[in-house]
């Protein structure tokens, strides 16, 4: 006996089977054929070898909210325990969906699949008269309740000290604290300054988060926290507050990959990562292209920065142009009012000679010096130099180079969506030029809001959920924490 | 029943219940702490046969101690007292080294880059210290025995419950670094010749 997903294929077989049950009040074929193709139902055949039952499930993302679409059984295979083995791998797929309600409907004279039902956890909520036609049956309309799990996530890889509670899909809390303005005299983010302030923080941004998401520590499930990749000594202050929590409260702990919650931060949004999925992650520490085919299981890095990262490039440019840290939003600004074809910077790793080996990989440090030497040529030689247009220019040349690649990404891959997440997403020309392009070529864009796009500790807690939901045991409370941790390792053992 | 709980060397954690120790987990490896930090806690919490929900008090090492590891064990500390709602004391860890010992005394620890942490005390009370001092300025005055042992969540919990019995003000949970973040503004250079 096999139990597997329905597939278009399947049709003839279920719609026998559906016929031999049902009867004059079985389902047209084509209303069946919608439900196989439909991306967001899950149908459940038993083969032995025949099909013998099936059973499927709808749930819309975002919803929170699934219903039992139809069940059936063969009768010579009744009364053998198939109905409820298909209705628990509903639940299940229910629950790993962020369904927080389950709903189905039954024939009110179904004694036995009433029972089945009610020992699931299902309790009638409403009657509809003369439901099923042509017999005229009253239907009841059932529900079964899940209870998501509520997981808080640390995130410490950089300079933001963030924690988040999640209730499966649902966002309850997103504190922050960051430490941006004591790396502003530095000019970029300085480890032992982001570590220091990590400590000095994590306290306040834990009861903030527990605050604002209205519950005590005790109705938490279980604990995430990002290990890697990100700075050593910053990860290692939310690896220890994340063990100290786990501990003091016997929770399971999940240590999660930052980067891959980047990606997963768009369930937060929509219920669901739509997948595959290209994901393009600009901060101020990385610069990735990922390939994103399931979010827990197969996410490849396909390129990164071989260098600076894409946001050091915008401090960097910035300080040449004697503007403050961060230098993204000074150079949005100023590069309102400057011609971004005024300077004809280099795009980094976009000759033909670097497409074999770094097709998808960035390089921004060239960028920095010949912006570098472009404002040092003009003031050695006396020439006014238009600041706006080097911004303009500068920014251009950034965003030219990340979307092309994301988008070559995208057509070479067959995967018509793109999803943008890193606190250089703030980058006002980023985002138009990235929905410019993207319209043009037929890509679906998704942009999570900011807040969910910076490093934050909600995506960790979202993470650690999806994990949880999808049935994954916690990590060994040994784990450690990865600078360089590989986009492949979504979890710690 | 307290807490203590130090990554100023090793990781270590122990429980007291009043003055008596019942339980010290100590993992040696000086850069293991976060590895370590939660079997530490989680194992002397077993071995003192008690849960985290019956604990009263939790005293953290703040240093002084190369910075990445003790924060590690500060943190948790932090995290636990603070969720469990729990009296936070702050220790420094060169008073836990010399608690107890008496006549005068000279503690110093690794301070990692060549240089020392270093403090002074008479019968267990400070006289001088804590400050960074390279292994060259390093005196010890006649009559004074030199304590080079580092410290653990033992020696953090003893000198807690004694300073606190005395009502010394443990207050201070902040970490004692002693030294900047050693990074000086960028000036920026020149990339053309």
């Amino acid at each position: 006996m096999e139990i597997r997903e329905l597939r278009l294929e399947d049709l003839p077989v279920l719609m026998e089977l559906e016929r031999s049950l049902f009867g004059t009040e079985s389902w047209l074929e084509s209303s069946m054929k919608a439900e196989l193709t439909n991306p967001n139902t899950h149908y459940l055949g038993v083969f032995d070898p025949d099909l013998v039952g099936y059973a499927g499930l709808s749930s819309v993302p975002a919803s929170f909210s699934a219903d039992i679409q139809t069940i059936g059984v063969r009768q010579s295979e009744q009364g053998k325990g198939l109905g409820r083995k298909l209705m628990e791998l509903l639940m299940k797929k229910a629950l790993a969906l962020g369904a927080e309600q389950v709903l189905l409907e039954v024939k009110a004279d179904n004694d036995s699949a009433i029972a089945l039902y009610k020992s699931l956890g299902f309790e009638q909520i409403d009657l509809r008269k003369r439901y099923y036609q042509p017999s005229g049956t009253d239907a009841l309309v059932m529900r079964a309740k899940i209870r998501q799990p509520i997981v808080l996530g640390i995130e410490s890889s950089c300079d933001e000290t963030g924690v988040g509670i999640v209730q499966g899909n649902r966002l309850l809390a997103n504190a922050l604290a960051s430490s941006m303005d004591e790396h502003a005299k530095y000019g970029g983010v300085v480890p032992e300054v982001a570590a220091r302030a990590h400590l000095e923080s994590i306290g306040q941004v834990l009861d903030k988060a527990l605050l604002e998401a209205g519950i005590s520590i005790d109705k938490v499930d279980a604990i995430a926290v990002a290990n890697g990749p990100g700075l050593a000594g910053a990860l290692m202050v939310g690896i220890g507050a994340a063990k100290g929590l786990a501990v003091a409260h016997n929770l399971p702990i999940y240590a999660v990959n930052h980067l891959v919650g980047h990606v997963g931060a768009d369930v937060l949004e929509r219920g669901s990562v739509q997948l595959p999925t290209i994901a393009l992650l600009v901060s101020g520490g990385h610069t990735s292209l990922l390939l994103v085919r399931d979010l827990l299981e197969d996410v490849e890095l396909l390129g990164e920065t071989i260098d600076d990262a894409a946001g050091e490039a915008f401090d960097k440019v910035a300080r040449v142009l004697g503007l403050p840290y961060p230098g993204g939003p000074q150079i949005d600004k100023l590069a309102l009012t400057g011609n971004p074809k005024a300077i004809r910077f280099p795009r980094g790793l976009t000759l033909p000679k670097d497409m074999e080996k770094h097709r998808y990989n960035f390089s921004f440090s060239g960028l920095k010096t010949a912006v570098a030497r472009h404002v040092e040529k003009a003031e050695d030689q006396g020439l006014e130099l238009n600041h706006a247009d080097v911004a303009a220019s500068f920014r251009e040349a950034v965003v030219d180079v990340l979307i092309s690649k994301a988008v070559a990404a995208c057509k070479a891959h067959g995967v018509n969506r793109l999803l943008l997440g890193g606190g250089v997403v703030a980058n006002a020309r980023l985002r138009e030029y990235a929905q410019e392009v993207c319209d043009q070529e037929g890509i679906e864009l998704r942009i999570p809001r900011f807040s969910l796009c910076t490093d934050n500790g909600a995506m960790i807690a979202s993470l650690g959920a999806q994990l949880i939901m999808n049935g994954r045991k916690p990590s060994s409370l040994g784990f450690s924490a990865e600078s360089t941790l590989d986009v492949t390792e979504v979890q710690a053992s | 029943m307290l807490l203590a709980i130090d990554s100023s060397a090793g990781t270590s954690a122990a429980v007291f219940s009043g003055n008596k120790l019942l339980s010290k987990l100590l993992f040696e490896d000086p850069f293991g702490h976060a590895e370590n930090i939660g079997e530490a806690i989680s194992q002397a919490l077993s071995e003192a046969g008690i849960s985290a929900s019956e604990l009263e008090a939790v005293a953290i090492g703040r240093g002084p101690a190369p910075y990445t590891g003790l924060r590690v064990g500060m943190a948790a500390g932090i995290s636990l007292a603070r969720t469990l709602k729990l009296d936070l004391h702050g220790v420094m860890v060169l008073d836990a080294i010399a608690h107890g010992v008496k006549g005068n005394v000279v503690v110093t620890t690794d301070a990692k880059r060549g240089e020392l942490f270093y403090a002074r005390y008479q019968d267990g009370e400070k006289v001088s210290g804590p400050t960074v001092i390279s292994p060259s300025e390093l005196m010890i005055p006649e009559g004074h025995q030199h304590l080079t042992q580092s410290s653990d969540a033992e020696a953090v919990g003893r000198y807690a419950i004694a300073a606190l019995a005395k009502g010394v003000d443990l207050s201070d949970v902040s970490a004692l670094y002693l030294r900047s973040a050693d990074v000086s503004p960028s000036k920026g250079k020149r990339v053309s010749g």
